[in-house]
């Protein structure tokens, strides 16, 4: 069984598009997992049933018990966040602004906070579309993506594929290059680049590289908006021959991708013989080298 | 040399955790004594964030010589693996703790 994971570094390269049309293709033989938290939206694409929901638990927070509370001010003394004002003359924590460090019951001489984990959403696993099951998961407002959750929904992915005996994990990888990322990346088969012709497209796809080369894990590039600007696509191709990353396709500027997005369609679906075409060759190419 | 393992379990035919920050187990065998010894890391498994530079830095107290993981480490904790002048061996990830033994003595891993 291989785990492919496919990231961006920048946003709005058409990862997320990519993403679907491939668990699209791949069908059955795959087991999708969103680890996109932040901003998830394969289940938009994917049309879940049949949720089967758990609680999530990540990080802590503190609570201040203000029968034992002595209102010293230490604990919104040392809170480099400020997320302990003063209202109705008690110390309130402010659980948007806290960090969930716990330096404040750690010098609380009266011993009136506790620090406590959060639920911060659930993890979910649905039936989809393409006969096969999808692991994904949803955040409660204010609450952050993290390495921990990505591992969860990757983990579960893993369970499942290795039950159903299936041959592929499709990873929906977490943008930027932090702990969620790092998470996404640890494990994988295949590293699957998608981005653009522009130069944040660039920047960010270069700085995602370094960290995919840290791991050591094999990585192809996906180009889309590629007749956007010949000279970006030039530097992309320079940059994948210096690297040694092999170039999986290039699609052109299509609005279909919209058209598609907006009737909850994956790519693939909508436009069979256009853009479809160019991304089924890419499945066959990905699988060849996962 | 003494050698730390990622792993999902505690004994030579388990499965290799291809995770380095949020491996399960680490499996410890030094060559010299051909003793082996194990400790449970779900604690730091189970951190929301910065996973990799605590098993990192725990894995610093065990003294290896050699780490032999699936892949990774990655940004942060490589950065604290290399200070330690641990050796870093990857691709096991899908072998059992046995055969990435092996694999390792016959030259096979990265």
């Amino acid at each position: 069984m291989k785990e492919i994971v496919i990231i961006s570094g920048k946003g709005g390269t058409g990862k997320t598009s990519v993403t679907a049309s491939l668990a699209y293709l791949a069908n059955k033989d795959v087991i999708v997992a969103d680890c996109d938290v932040d901003a998830a939206d394969m289940h938009l694409l994917m049309k879940p049933i049949n949720d089967r929901k758990e609680d999530f638990f990540s990080g802590v927070l503190p609570t201040i018990d203000q029968n034992k509370c002595i209102k010293c001010g230490k604990c919104a003394s040392v809170c480099r966040w400020d997320a302990i004002p003063i209202i109705d003359n008690k110390y309130i924590v402010q659980p948007i602004d806290c960090e969930g460090c716990g330096y404040c019951a750690r010098v609380c001489p009266a011993d009136a906070i506790s620090m406590n984990e959060q639920n911060v959403g659930d993890w979910i696993i649905s039936d989809v579309k393409t006969n096969t099951k999808m692991v994904h998961a949803r955040l409660g407002i204010g609450a952050e993506n993290s390495g921990k959750l990505v591992a969860k929904v990757k983990n579960e992915a893993k369970v499942l594929a290795e039950k159903l005996n299936k041959d592929f994990i499709i990873v929906d990888g977490s943008p930027g290059i932090g702990c969620p990322v790092v998470s996404s990346l640890s494990g994988a088969n295949l590293v699957v680049l998608v981005t653009e012709p522009s130069v944040a497209g660039i920047h960010d796809v270069k700085r995602v590289y370094e960290l995919v080369k840290k791991f050591g894990i094999k990585a192809g590039c996906i180009i889309n908006k590629a007749d956007i600007n010949t000279d970006k696509v030039q530097e992309i191709h320079q940059f994948l021959e210096a690297e040694d990353i092999q170039l999986i396709s290039e699609i052109p500027y299509d609005e279909n991708f919209t058209k598609a997005m907006t009737m909850g369609q994956t790519i693939v679906e909508f436009d069979p013989d256009g853009i479809g075409r160019i991304l089924m060759n890419s499945w066959e190419k990905i699988k060849k080298i996962a | 040399m003494k050698i730390l393992f990622t792993a999902k379990g505690t004994e030579w035919d388990s499965k290799m955790d291809p995770r380095f920050g949020r491996t399960e187990f680490f499996f410890i065998y030094d060559e010299e004594t051909e003793k082996v010894e194990t400790y449970d890391n779900r604690a730091i498994a189970n951190e929301a964030h910065g996973a990799g530079p605590l098993t990192a830095q725990k894995m610093s107290e065990y003294k290896v010589d050699v780490l032999i993981t699936g892949n990774g480490p990655g940004g942060n904790a490589a950065a604290v693996v290399t200070q330690t002048g641990t050796k870093v061996f990857v691709g096991a990830g899908e072998m059992t703790v046995k055969e990435a033994y092996e694999a390792y003595k016959s030259g096979e891993l990265k």
